[in-house]
């Protein structure tokens, strides 16, 4: 790791950039996962993968609007087995780190999972509790319930062989700061929030139908951003583990109100939509160049900040 | 740009044959020769297919019947609504002194270029070929340019063979600076042979599967530089396909999973 301005130090894993590649965004090949990396990212994450190869809703499954995006891509993956593949591959040419990004159909899934994804050896296993595409057995989302998400927790990081997990939250629950909290004492080793909110819907006037393949799908994008750094607020008041804040990140100052809300790494996705990777750069740059005029040596100290 | 879904008529149809249509849609956005639109069907699908002619009032989509979304295509009739997305990726650029290599269905995109040069004044040859003369879109507009040779593998066209086997007699009259090619990715690959060994730069017109069209949702990346073929393509010339390791190879599915060889 060079020892920048910049740098962080997030559960255990050295960042050159507080920035990372979120899960879902050019996650799917090692080969886009390195391209990234080398934009300028702190680490990546690759596509949430099941147990099972899952070719995912029709499209349009991604639809740009204009405050931001809807999908409902459906956990379109090819398994956990072809991702190990690409996760070694990613690991044999960069050495930016990867986060691999699992979820379950059910809680024991989880656990299957993560057997299989530790082989690849990723620097960190990101627990994806929050698709809206997935429900426990009552219907509810895995995120909302503040039982499943502690025994999906526990699970993997008993099996997880000493590579550290963040479990990836929804703001669809009436506490994310208590869902957070539960992660955490069941082991989790960092919080990432949120995933898309919603979910959405668009109907075009003219045929009279949701253009959305699946009607509905999670909005991402610059308009969730009020809603992910309060998010990001209350569960850096209730948890000491670090968090991964985003949803709606698109410019340097929306990376700034992250990390002040609480945050150690910033999570970007859907705002790769306008300036594709070389946002990482941009954001970089936006940040030390704030550090700059506000004659600060490091980021660290913006940690929270917010708070007072 | 018109990233966001659109509806709107087909103003026109042209029918080649049953399973060979053009429609064509009021013209709302400004698109360069090889860049592509998303089309949607409400209610089933949306396909990334090429801009086949762009005119001051209309823009034109040719479509082959080839599997469930391009079959039901065939029976839109004009009046009816359809969702636009796009244009989107980088298209082939202007030149002079340029050949053209287009196969099958997949040529569409040259169809727009051609017309682009010819109004630009633009000096150039066209090579188009198909299985048989029907699968030659618009090819009897094509019967008094002197500058195009149309090729079968059939017998019902003029020339018999393989496009391929036309480009090195062209390239050898020593006039030619650029060759533009769109078709199935094994003709793609031996123009590009050819190209590199006679010298000529070139840009070539590939498919993937593709999902959202702006660059985010990673379906198209392409294996080696990861470049992402629906905002960095569809067109690729040498510096780009250099750094790409699956030419040839299976495509990646809806799942993102490579079929094995």
């Amino acid at each position: 790791m060079k020892n920048n301005a910049i740098s962080v130090e997030m559960a255990g894993l050295m960042l050159d950039s507080p920035l990372l590649l979120s899960s879902g965004v050019l996650g799917l090949s090692a080969s886009s996962l390195k391209s990234v990396a080398d934009a300028g990212a702190g680490a990546v994450t690759s596509k949430s993968c099941g147990l099972n190869e899952r070719a995912g809703h029709k499209c349009p499954a991604v639809l740009p609007f204009e405050h931001g995006v809807l999908n409902a891509i459906g956990l379109a993956n090819p398994g956990v087995d072809e991702m190990v593949k690409e996760i070694q591959e990613y690991k044999r040419r960069s050495k930016t780190p990867l986060i691999a990004s699992i979820f379950g159909s059910d809680v024991d899934e989880f656990g299957v999972v993560t057997e299989k994804i530790v082989s690849a050896r990723p620097d960190m296993i990101e627990v994806n509790v929050s698709c809206p595409n997935v429900a426990s057995e009552f219907g509810v989302p895995f995120g909302a319930d503040i039982d499943i998400c502690s025994r999906i927790t526990r699970l993997v990081k008993d099996k997880s062989k000493g590579i550290p997990i963040t479990v990836k939250l929804t703001a669809n629950c009436p506490s994310i700061a208590r869902i957070a909290k539960a992660c955490e004492d069941n082991g989790a080793d960092a919080i990432t929030a949120i995933n898309s909110i919603g979910p959405g819907m668009i109907i075009d006037v003219n045929v009279r139908k949701p253009v959305l393949s699946n009607k509905v799908g999670g909005v991402s994008g610059a308009c969730v951003l009020p809603v992910s750094v309060r998010c990001v607020w209350d569960i850096y008041r209730t948890v000491k583990i670090p968090i991964i804040g985003g949803g709606g990140v698109t410019k340097p100052a929306d990376a700034l109100q992250m990390i002040m809300a609480g945050a150690t790494a910033v999570g970007v996705g859907s705002g790769l939509y306008k300036n594709g990777p070389e946002l990482f750069e941009e954001i970089n740059q936006g940040i030390k160049t704030y550090l700059h005029e506000n004659k600060m040596t490091r980021i660290d100290s913006l940690i929270g900040a917010a708070h007072g | 740009m018109a990233d966001l879904m659109t509806t709107y008529r087909i103003i026109r149809i042209c029918r080649h044959h049953d399973g060979l249509k053009s429609f064509y849609f009021e013209r709302s956005f400004d698109a360069q020769p090889g860049q592509f639109i998303n089309l949607w069907i409400p209610g089933l699908d949306e396909k990334p297919f090429s801009i086949s002619n762009m005119d001051k009032d209309f823009m034109e989509i040719s479509v082959k019947s080839l599997g469930p979304f391009t079959k039901k295509l065939m029976e839109f009739k004009e009046g009816d609504f359809l969702g636009i997305r796009g244009p989107f990726g980088k298209g082939f650029t202007d030149a002079d002194n340029v050949l053209l290599v287009g196969g099958g269905i997949g040529s569409a995109p040259l169809r727009f270029m051609a017309n682009t040069l010819k109004s630009k004044r633009r000096s150039f040859s066209f090579i188009l070929g198909g299985k048989s003369r029907k699968d030659i879109l618009f090819a009897d507009e094509y019967k008094k340019e002197n500058n195009v040779v149309l090729i079968v593998e059939d017998g019902t066209a003029e020339n018999r063979g393989l496009v391929t086997d036309f480009i090195v007699p062209i390239l050898r009259k020593g006039e030619i600076k650029k060759i533009c090619g769109a078709g199935p990715e094994g003709m793609l690959l031996a123009i590009r042979k050819i190209a590199l060994s006679e010298g000529v730069e070139y840009e070539l017109s590939f498919e993937r599967y593709m999902k959202c069209g702006i660059g985010i949702c990673g379906q198209c990346c392409m294996d080696g530089s990861g470049l992402r073929l629906c905002v960095e393509g569809p067109v690729l010339r040498e510096s780009q396909l250099a750094g790409i390791s699956e030419l040839g190879l299976p495509h990646r599915t809806a799942s993102g999973k490579r079929p094995i060889v």
